[in-house]
C-alpha cells in the first residue's frame, strides 16, 4: 500500500467556475514538497479539494493515497488515513475548548468501527501528558488548553495551534497551507521546528508545504519545489527553484508558460 | 369525597377564596379576579392561544409539589408562600405584585386570583451567601399548577438561586416569579423550564433591579409541549446591571416562545443579553424580545445577541427583536443575530481532524450552549442538564 500522494489530472470547480484545471503532482514518502504560486493561483483550492471541502466540486481526476482514491472518502476518513491539513484560515469553534477539541480529534483517529469507544479512546493521563509536552515545545501557554478553539486567537496563535494539532495527530501526509503567513520570525522558527521534529520521527512522512514566499523554506527544507499558476502545476524543480522565484518573481515563469501576450 | 372543581372560564368570587387567608390577600385576589374577568385575551403573535384555552382548564385541589434540592444557605428565609403570607406580612404586602401587577395580563391576573403555593425567598440586608439554593416545583397529572414565587434581596444581599420546573403533570401550568433586588444586591438566578413533554406552560418572570444591583440571569427552556414565557428585567436603579443568557431547545412538536423585555430606566444601566436557540425535528421556537431605553435614562449600555441553530429542515425559529429609545443619551446599543444550519466551515474543520460528522455537530451545538450551561451553579445539576440536552440533539 503506497503512502505516495498521487494527484492525477485534478479538475475542481467553485460553483460554475473552474479553479483547478488539471493538477498532476506526486508527493513521495519521506519528502518535503513545496508548492509556490502567486495569490489566486489555486493553492488553497488544491489543499481543500484534497481534504474534501464541500464547497469544491471535483469534475475530473483522482487523488490516490494508501491504495485508495481518497476523493471517494468522507473527510474524517481521509484524516484517519493519515492526512492532515493545516488551514490557511483556521476556523473558531466557540464553546469547545482546545483540550476537548484535541481529545475528540485524537479519539476520532483512534476510533475503530464496531468497537466501543471506551476501549479505543486515549486514557486521560496520557492525553494530558502529551498535550502538555507538545504545548511546551511549541511555546503555547498552558492556559490555551481551556480556551475556546481559535476564538479570539491572534493569527500567530492560530497557526501554532494548527501545528499543535498536527503534533498530537502525527499525520503521515501533512498539507500546510500558508502556515507562514502572519507569523513573525520567532514564531516561524518554533512552528518549523515542530514540523521538522515530526518529519524526523517518521521517515515515511510526506509534507506538502504551500507558501507564497521562500522564507519558510529556509526552515522547512524542501526536496522538491513545484510552481502553481492558474490552476495547474507549471514547473517542478529542486530547492534552487524557490530561490530563483524569490529573486525573479513569478513573471518570468508566466511568460515562459503563457507567452508574452498573457 | 369528589368535589367538583371550579372551571376557569366561570370563576366566582367564592372560588378564589382560600380558607384562613388574611383579609389583605383576599382583597388582592379579588382584584386579580376582577382584572381576569375584564382583560381581553392577549395578542400573542406566535403562541397558539388555543393551547392555553380556558375552556378545559379547571382549578386543582392539589397545589403542586415543592422541594428544596440542596441545603439552603444559612440565614436565608425559604418557605412555602402559603405560610409566608401569614408569617411575613409586611414583606408580602410590600413586594407581592411589585414586579408582576395583578392586571398586567389576563394570565397574570388569573395567577393572582388563584395561586395556591410557591416559594418565598428572603435574603436580609448585607447577607452574602455563596451556597446555591435549588428550588424545585412539580405537579401531578390532571392538575392545573398555579404557582406564585417571590424572591426578595435586601440592600447588599447576595444569593445564588436555581428555580426549576420539572415533571410531567398538567397539562396546564401558570407560574409567576417576582425577583426584587434592593440596592447593591447581587442575584445569580438560573430559571429552568424543564417540564415534561405534555405540559402547556405560561410563565411570567420579572426582575426589578435597584441601584448598583446586578442580576446574572440564566434561563434554560427545554421542556413543555407549549411554553409562553414573558421574562422581564427592569433596570430601575442607577448603575443597575443584567447579564442575561438563555438556552432554548425545541424539538418534536414543541412550540416554545420566550418574550424577554428589558427596560433601561435608571442612569448608567448596563445589559448584555445572549439568547441561544436550537430547533430540531418539528420544533418551533420564538424569540420575541423588546429593549426599551426609557426617557430619563442616561449613559445606557445595551447589547443583544440572539442566535438560532437549525438541526433539521422542518424545524423553525422566529426572531422578532425590538428596540425603542426614548432618550437621546445612550452610550452604546448593539444587536447581533444569526440563524441557520451548523456552519459548513466548522464541520469541515472538525472532520478534517478525524471527528465524525455526527460528533462534530454534537460538539458544535453543545459548544453553542456552553456559556450558559457553564453558569448552572450546581455541578450535578449542570451535568444532568447537559446530558439531557446532549441526548436530544
Ligand atoms: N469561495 C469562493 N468563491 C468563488 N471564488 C473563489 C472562492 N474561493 C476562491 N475563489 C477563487 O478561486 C481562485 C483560487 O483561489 P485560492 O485557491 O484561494 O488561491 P490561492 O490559495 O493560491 O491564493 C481565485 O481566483 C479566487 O478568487
Ligand atoms: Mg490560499
Amino acid at each position: 500500500m503506497s503512502s505516495e500522494l498521487v494527484i492525477k489530472n485534478l479538475h475542481a470547480n467553485i460553483g460554475d467556475k473552474e479553479i483547478l484545471k488539471g493538477v498532476n503532482l506526486t508527493v513521495k514518502p519521506g519528502t518535503i514538497h513545496a508548492i509556490m504560486g502567486p495569490n489566486g493561483s489555486g493553492k488553497s483550492t488544491l489543499s481543500n479539494t484534497i481534504m474534501g471541502h464541500p464547497s469544491y466540486t471535483v469534475t475530473a481526476g483522482e487523488v490516490w493515497y494508501k491504495g485508495q482514491n481518497i476523493l471517494e472518502l468522507e473527510v474524517d476518513q481521509r484524516a484517519k488515513l493519515g492526512m492532515f491539513l493545516a488551514f490557511q484560515y483556521p476556523v473558531s469553534i466557540p464553546g469547545v475548548t482546545v483540550a476537548n477539541f484535541m481529545r475528540a480529534a485524537v479519539n476520532g483517529h483512534r476510533a475503530v468501527e464496531g468497537k466501543d469507544t471506551r476501549e479505543t479512546q486515549i486514557p486521560m493521563p496520557q492525553f494530558r501528558k502529551e498535550i502538555r509536552e507538545k504545548m511546551a515545545a511549541l511555546g503555547v501557554d498552558e492556559a490555551f488548553a481551556r480556551r475556546y478553539l481559535n476564538d479570539g486567537f491572534s493569527g500567530g496563535e492560530k497557526k501554532r495551534i494548527e501545528i499543535l494539532q498536527m503534533s498530537m495527530l502525527k499525520p503521515s501526509m501533512a498539507i500546510m497551507d500558508e502556515t507562514d503567513s502572519g507569523l513573525d520570525i520567532d514564531a516561524l522558527k518554533v512552528v518549523s521546528q515542530g514540523v521538522n521534529v515530526l518529519v524526523q520521527a517518521n521517515s515515511e512522512m510526506g509534507v506538502l508545504v504551500i507558501t507564497h514566499y521562500q522564507r519558510l523554506l529556509n526552515y522547512i527544507k524542501p526536496h522538491v519545489v513545484s510552481v502553481m499558476m492558474e490552476g495547474r502545476i507549471v514547473r517542478e524543480g529542486g530547492p534552487e527553484l524557490a530561490l530563483e522565484l524569490e529573486e525573479r518573481g513569478y513573471d518570468f515563469i508566466r511568460e515562459e508558460v503563457f507567452g508574452n501576450g498573457n | 369525597m369528589a368535589t367538583k372543581l371550579p372551571a376557569i372560564a366561570s370563576l366566582s368570587a367564592a372560588d378564589v377564596l382560600v380558607a384562613n387567608e388574611p383579609a389583605w390577600l383576599q382583597t388582592w385576589r379579588q382584584a386579580g379576579l376582577a382584572a381576569f374577568n375584564t382583560l381581553e385575551m392577549p395578542y400573542w403573535r406566535r403562541t397558539d392561544l388555543t393551547a392555553f384555552g380556558f375552556a378545559d382548564m379547571q382549578l386543582s385541589a392539589d397545589s403542586g409539589t415543592f422541594r428544596i434540592g440542596a441545603d439552603a444557605p444559612p440565614g436565608v428565609v425559604v418557605m412555602p408562600m402559603h405560610l409566608a403570607v401569614h408569617e411575613h406580612v409586611t414583606l408580602m404586602q410590600a413586594n407581592l405584585g411589585a414586579a408582576v401587577a395583578v392586571n398586567v395580563s389576563k394570565y397574570a391576573a388569573l395567577n393572582a386570583a388563584t395561586w395556591r403555593d410557591g416559594w418565598f425567598v428572603y435574603v436580609p440586608k448585607n447577607l452574602e451567601t455563596t451556597l446555591p439554593l435549588h428550588l424545585i416545583q412539580g405537579f401531578g397529572a390532571g392538575n392545573t399548577l398555579m404557582s406564585r414565587n417571590l424572591v426578595v434581596l435586601e440592600r447588599g444581599a447576595r444569593l445564588t438561586l436555581v428555580e426549576q420546573l420539572m415533571g410531567n403533570g398538567g397539562p396546564y401550568s401558570n407560574v409567576v416569579t417576582e425577583l426584587i433586588l434592593g440596592d447593591g444586591a447581587t442575584l445569580k438566578y438560573t430559571g429552568m423550564q424543564t417540564w415534561g413533554s405534555a405540559v402547556h406552560h405560561v410563565g411570567h418572570v420579572v426582575a426589578k433591579v435597584g441601584n448598583d444591583a446586578t442580576i446574572e440571569w440564566s434561563a434554560i427552556n427545554t421542556g413543555a409541549l407549549h411554553a409562553h414565557i414573558e421574562a422581564e428585567t427592569n433596570l430601575i436603579g442607577n448603575g443597575s446591571r443584567v447579564d442575561w443568557m438563555a438556552a432554548t431547545v425545541a424539538s418534536d412538536g414543541q412550540r416554545l416562545l420566550t418574550a424577554p423585555w428589558l427596560r433601561h430606566v435608571g442612569r448608567s444601566t448596563e445589559a448584555h443579553m445572549d439568547f441561544k436557540t436550537v430547533v430540531k425535528g418539528s420544533g418551533y421556537a420564538t424569540f420575541d424580545g423588546m429593549i426599551k431605553i426609557e426617557g430619563g435614562s442616561t449613559d445606557t449600555i445595551t447589547r443583544l445577541e440572539e442566535h438560532a441553530l437549525h438541526l433539521s429542515p422542518q424545524a423553525r425559529s422566529d426572531s422578532i427583536p425590538g428596540l425603542k429609545i426614548d432618550t437621546n443619551n445612550v452610550q452604546k446599543a448593539g444587536h447581533a443575530s444569526t440563524s441557520g444550519e451548523v456552519d459548513d466551515e466548522q464541520l469541515f474543520y472538525m472532520q478534517a481532524r478525524g471527528i465524525s460528522k455526527s460528533e462534530a455537530v454534537h460538539m458544535i451545538v453543545m459548544g453553542f450552549f456552553e456559556p450558559v450551561l457553564d453558569r448552572i451553579p450546581l455541578e450535578s445539576l449542570r451535568e444532568q442538564v447537559t446530558a439531557a440536552i446532549a441526548a436530544r440533539i
